[in-house]
């Protein structure tokens, strides 16, 4: 810091104040009402729309694994199966596909979709053959387990 | 191959600016070298005489995009750093990427629609197809 001598120590006055203003209004451009223009209620609002946004980075995890399951559901729904049958019939016959990736088949590709619901419902009938006729048949197709080493 | 998406540097300083020393210093030492070991890359140096805007290196990409950067009261080094790295990038805006994959064909076996999985008395029946 230079010093100098007391009289010649002048304090100056700020003079980028309009940039650092516009830093924070620049983020409350669309906001509504006042906000969007006078500083004072800008600082506010904007450093509350920075919390909600860190905040609902882990909720919008749980909002979209609601939706691909929703999706699923319908979709498995008209080809007869209900979403717990059709999740859990899936992992029974080792096929490892997240909600997302069914999601996206169930809209995308939907011959693949009602390939892997007559899958899921194949398994479904051979595990109530398992649990119910015990004993004398063989072991279904599907329900056998591959292991990988 | 590789094409480098970086068009031209411009390194905009005053010759007699106290700021512009590291530009300054960049100019006399290092800039051949990094010229030679980016031979795609062209380097203007332009000093504009007596005290005028701050020095500045200006980036041009091959899509257009200009990029500037302030060199005021850098050291060489940082100079250099700054230019290996506007150098190795594309000129693509720095934003949020929405999505890290875009498709222009999503569906190959034709989207859903709410006519996928009825019937087919519901669909438009051609002459050829008869009701099984």
């Amino acid at each position: 810091m230079v010093v100098l001598s007391a009289a010649r120590w002048v304090r100056s006055r700020l003079s980028d104040r309009f940039w650092r203003v516009q830093e924070v209004l620049k983020y409350a451009r669309h906001f509504r009402g006042r906000k969007n223009r006078c500083y004072k209620l800008a600082v506010r609002s904007v450093r509350r729309a920075f919390v909600r946004s860190t905040k609902a980075r882990r909720e919008k995890k749980r909002f979209l694994r609601a939706l691909w399951i929703t999706r699923i559901e319908a979709a498995s729904l008209e080809h007869g199966l209900k979403y717990p049958a059709f999740i859990s019939n899936l992992l029974k016959s080792q096929v490892e596909l997240n909600r997302k990736v069914l999601a996206d088949l169930a809209i995308y590709e939907p011959k693949t979709f009602k390939s892997l619901a007559a899958l899921a419902q194949r398994r479904r009938q051979e595990g109530f053959l398992a649990a119910l006729g015990d004993g004398k048949e063989p072991e279904g197709i599907f329900s056998r387990i591959v292991h990988h080493h | 191959r590789y094409v480098r998406q970086l068009q031209r540097l411009q390194l905009l300083f005053s010759p007699t600016g106290a700021d512009a020393r590291g530009a300054r210093q960049f100019v006399e030492e290092v800039a051949q070298d990094f010229a030679r070991q980016h031979p795609d890359v062209v380097l203007y140096v332009s000093p504009h005489s007596g005290p005028g805007p701050a020095p500045v290196l200006r980036a041009e990409y091959l899509n257009g995009t200009v990029r500037e950067e302030l060199i005021a009261s850098k050291t060489s080094e940082e100079i250099l750093q700054l230019a290996t790295k506007l150098a190795n990038q594309s000129g693509l805006d720095i934003i949020r990427i929405r999505k890290p994959f875009h498709t222009d064909n999503p569906s190959v076996q034709g989207q859903w629609h709410p006519l996928t999985n009825k019937p087919s008395i519901l669909t438009v029946q051609g002459p050829r197809l008869q009701p099984q």
